[in-house]
């Protein structure tokens, strides 16, 4: 029976295999885990119920859901961008903590009369360079002498990371509230906060959606994501037709850098409202390397992937409450992810049952190989 | 030549009558294209058995067979007197056959002694470690062949690993040893110490199979030579009784095409179009790749490159292309189109579709892109329109360029490279592994270039191509040009004596 599996290439999947292979993949996610909420003992009808209500269901728990997918939406399109060229910036995690650092920074040093539209501006914007210029230390070297960029922006997380405790429990800082003796990061003046769209929920959420559609647009319809396409694809044939592999390769990690920093800066802005390691620190970064990787690199991709992500996590509190395990929600969290992934598979491929008797070709020039196979099925 | 102080004594060591190997009447092919045809040899322990023959003419399938890495359709594989099925390396090694590859195979982070009994079920305790490492230091004694068993193999030269390789095989008892180019990788001393060796070796009683496409190694190093052409045998001699003319004559034929290919009119050259002065350029490995090498094409004019692969060929036209930057010398050409050897990759980015590209040299300027932005649509257009033009088939809006075949594939370079403006064109292997139809129509518009007063630089493995098509054919040897031919005055005995080192 296995050896009448026939796999063959997919030359083209359509819009309706793309879409429907992973809601599919995650209907299958969902009864698997529900097997298993039930072997140990918790009622899967009543846990989806109340993480539903926890994340999605009314006014409150979807603005909850969707200011936690903000930061999370900017480190996948900072992941999405950069793995587009093959360059994996890991560090998205250490530039997250840099754009933080400066933005709280500039919140404090500004004068606190001015006007919040030029002090948050000023906040992201120096955010975004502070992401894109910790991304540097790696990208220079990378662009340059060719080092390896997963070990230097992987490496550089720690450092940032260490810089960011070290301003608030290591060291009287700028960033450290003077007048509390448990160490603090002191708060940002009014100004600086992020207007609100409803209840909590901050216009970071609106600029990350402005951010993934226009990303989305400048890979698919600019000359510079034309490049950056190519050399993702392949860096000789790049080369080969001049362009400057070097230069695209600082500019991408120049991008997902700032795009993490960014993240940082709407954190301190609209959440935190202070420099605050600990709640900073709980691995943005790297989810937003495994949101990339579900939405299959598309910016686009990267909103929904983000937001079911957060609607999953904001649901672990009310867990709980039924008596079952927080862990129950990264459990799923781990489900989901890997039937997605593994469901690519049946996005590029086509499986099927060979037929019990050796086909006929239909037409004289006999397909050879596989894809051309593939060729003649896109065809028809 | 001869090595003294080694008594040609083949009993004493092989311990009973001289190795014999016998490849009977033996076929292969490969999906309908006959690799090799009905081949026999003759090779027997104490001597070394040249095999001679052009890039494809079968050596390297030949040689796998006798490996064990495939197996014959047809015909027989004699050791000893006894006829064997070598159905995996394994077997091979058992019947005494040792291959050296011309890529070596082995673990750059193990030590020469582990290399050596990698795979053969060695356990390397303390002792064990110990004892290989005598064996290898007394087999290398015995041969000639020092190298440290307790160094890393990524510290060693290329020279050094080659005899790693060796080694390993007489560790593990081989009789007959394969060597395919060995020399391929070496400096001319190193060179020399291997044929040193070599002499060792079947001055022992082993058999030894040098695979080379030098002419000077065959007639300077071997007592006899087989001869392969497209996979058919050409002939067998006795070194002694070959010169360099009938071994030429045995690997090209006499066959060939000598001028007058069709649709080519003479034309009268005009001015250079592309010149290359005193061009120096260091290959992968660090070695002088193309040496102090001048050429010019003029308009009007297919300059042909005729030489065996490997011999600076690959780098000389990467140079060309400005993809490979020059140690010494300048490349003058005022806008160049390029066929790359390899399609997939360098030619082409395989994932993305045709409409990108075809449109990877023309995306930064209208109608391709305005101030940064695509035009999509226009893109899809001039795809469209160039698909059609030259005849690119199974191309479509959206799938990855991948899924295409060879044949149009090359059509779609040519589409793009010869649509950009150019003085010159510089086409590597544009039709290797191309069908016949798809062959013919690269080689109509390499003829349509000439026509429209471009120049062309061929680079061919295929001389009968190269003939056809050219004006004239500069024939490269270890990266200089040792010989230049005009048509109508082409010899191609001349040419292939050239190509192999031969002095003519």
């Amino acid at each position: 029976m296995i050896g009448r599996i026939a796999v063959t290439p997919r030359a083209r999947p359509s819009l309706a295999v793309r879409a429907g292979v992973p809601m599919l993949a995650l209907v299958a996610a969902l009864v698997l885990g529900a097997v298993i909420l039930a072997a140990t003992g918790a009622d899967p009808g009543e846990v989806y119920r109340t993480m539903f209500d926890a994340g999605l269901n009314g006014a409150r728990p979807i603005e909850r859901t969707l200011t936690y997918a903000t930061p999370l939406i900017l480190t996948g399109l900072a992941a999405a961008v950069a793995f587009r060229m093959k360059a994996y910036n890991i560090g998205a995690e250490g530039q997250l903590f840099m754009g933080a650092v400066v933005a709280s920074g500039l919140a404090l040093k500004l004068p606190a009369g001015t006007p919040g539209v030029l002090m948050i501006a000023a906040m992201l914007f120096g955010g975004a360079l502070a992401g894109a210029a910790w991304a540097g230390f790696a990208a220079v070297p990378k662009a340059f002498l060719g080092t390896d960029e997963i070990i230097t922006t992987l490496m550089l997380n720690f450092v940032a990371l260490a810089l960011m405790n070290y301003l608030i429990f290591g060291s009287y800082s700028f960033w450290r509230d003077p007048t509390r003796p448990v160490p603090q990061g002191n708060t940002i003046p009014d100004p600086a906060a992020m207007p609100t769209i409803s209840g909590r929920l901050h216009i970071g959420f609106a600029i990350a959606v402005l951010l993934a559609v226009t990303l989305w647009w400048v890979l698919r319809s600019t000359t510079f994501g034309f490049r950056l396409r190519t050399i993702g694809d392949s860096p000789r044939a790049a080369r080969y037709v001049g362009m400057g592999v070097p230069a695209a390769t600082l500019a991408v990690l120049g991008v997902s850098g700032a795009l993490a920093g960014v993240a940082g800066a709407i954190e301190v802005s609209g959440v935190t409202g202070r420099l605050d390691p600990k709640a900073l620190a709980i691995e943005l970064g790297y989810t937003g390397i495994v949101i990339a990787a579900v939405a299959r690199l598309n910016p686009l991709g990267v909103v929904p992937v983000a937001v079911f992500l957060a609607a999953i996590a904001t649901a672990g509190g009310s867990m709980q409450s039924i008596g079952v395990q927080v862990e129950v929600v990264t459990l799923l969290q781990g489900l989901v992810f890997l039937s997605v992934t593994a469901g690519e598979f049946f996005v590029t491929n086509r499986v099927g049952l060979r037929p019990p008797s050796p086909p006929t070709p239909p037409t004289p020039p006999a397909p050879t190989t596989t894809s051309d196979v593939a060729v003649l099925e896109a065809a028809s | 030549m001869t090595t003294t102080g080694v008594e040609a004594d083949p009993v004493a060591l092989a311990g009973g009558p001289p190795v014999s190997l016998s490849v009977r009447s033996i076929s292969k092919s490969f999906y309908g294209v006959h690799a090799v045809d009905d081949v026999s040899i003759d090779v027997v322990g104490g001597e070394i058995h040249g095999l001679l023959g052009e890039n494809g003419a079968g050596k390297s399938t030949l040689c796998s067979m006798l490996a064990g890495l495939y197996r014959p359709d047809s015909g027989q594989i004699v050791i000893d007197g006894s006829p064997v099925h070598l159905r995996s390396p394994d077997e091979a090694r058992a019947h005494g056959i040792g291959m050296v590859y011309q890529h070596f195979r082995l673990v750059e982070s193990f030590t020469v002694a582990e290399n050596i009994v990698l795979g053969d079920g060695t356990a390397m305790g303390r002792r064990a470690r110990r004892a290989v490492e005598q064996q290898v230091d007394a087999l290398a004694e015995e041969y000639g062949l020092a190298v440290d068993p307790t160094a890393p193999v990524w510290q060693l030269s290329v020279g050094e690993r080659q005899r790693v390789e060796i080694l390993k095989q007489l560790h593990r008892g081989a009789r007959i040893l394969i060597l395919d180019e060995p020399t391929a990788v070496l400096a001319p001393h190193e060179a020399d110490r291997l044929f040193d060796a070599v002499r060792l070796m079947v001055g022992k009683g082993h058999a030894v199979v040098l695979v080379s496409h030098k002419m000077n190694e065959i007639l300077g190093h071997t007592d006899r030579v087989t001869v392969l052409r497209a996979g058919r045998h050409a002939g067998t001699g006795d070194t002694a009784a070959l010169t360099p003319m009938s071994l030429t004559q045995m690997m090209f034929g006499s066959e060939l095409v000598t001028s007058g290919g069709v649709d080519h009119p003479p034309l009268v050259p005009g001015d250079p179009v592309l010149t290359v002065s005193h061009l120096t350029v260091a290959g992968d490995h660090g070695r002088t790749a193309v040496d102090d090498l001048s050429l010019s094409v003029r308009r009007h004019e297919i300059v042909g490159v005729a030489g065996v692969a490997g011999n600076g060929q690959r780098e000389l036209h990467e140079t060309i292309a400005q993809l490979r930057s020059p140690m010494t010398g300048a490349v003058t050409a005022s806008t160049l189109a390029y066929v790359p050897e390899d399609r997939l990759g360098t030619g082409l980015a395989p994932g993305l579709p045709i409409e990108h590209n075809l449109a990877l040299r023309s995306y930064r300027r209208p109608p391709h892109s305005r101030r940064g932005r695509l035009r999509r649509r226009a893109m899809r257009d001039s795809a469209a329109a160039l698909v059609e033009g030259f005849d690119v088939r199974g191309a479509r809006d959206g799938m990855p360029v991948s899924f295409m075949s060879g044949g149009n594939l090359q059509k779609a370079i040519l589409a793009r490279e010869l649509t950009e403006e150019h003085d010159v064109l510089v086409a590597a292997a544009p039709t290797r592994g191309l069908d016949m139809g798809a062959a013919e129509a690269v080689r109509a518009h390499i003829r349509r270039e000439r026509a429209a007063g471009k120049g062309v630089l061929l680079f061919s493995e295929d001389l009968t191509e190269v003939l056809e098509l050219s004006d004239r054919v500069l024939v490269m040897f270890q990266g200089r040009v040792v010989g230049e031919v005009t048509r109508g005055d082409y010899d191609v005995e001349r040419i292939g004596l050239l190509m192999t080192g031969g002095r003519a």
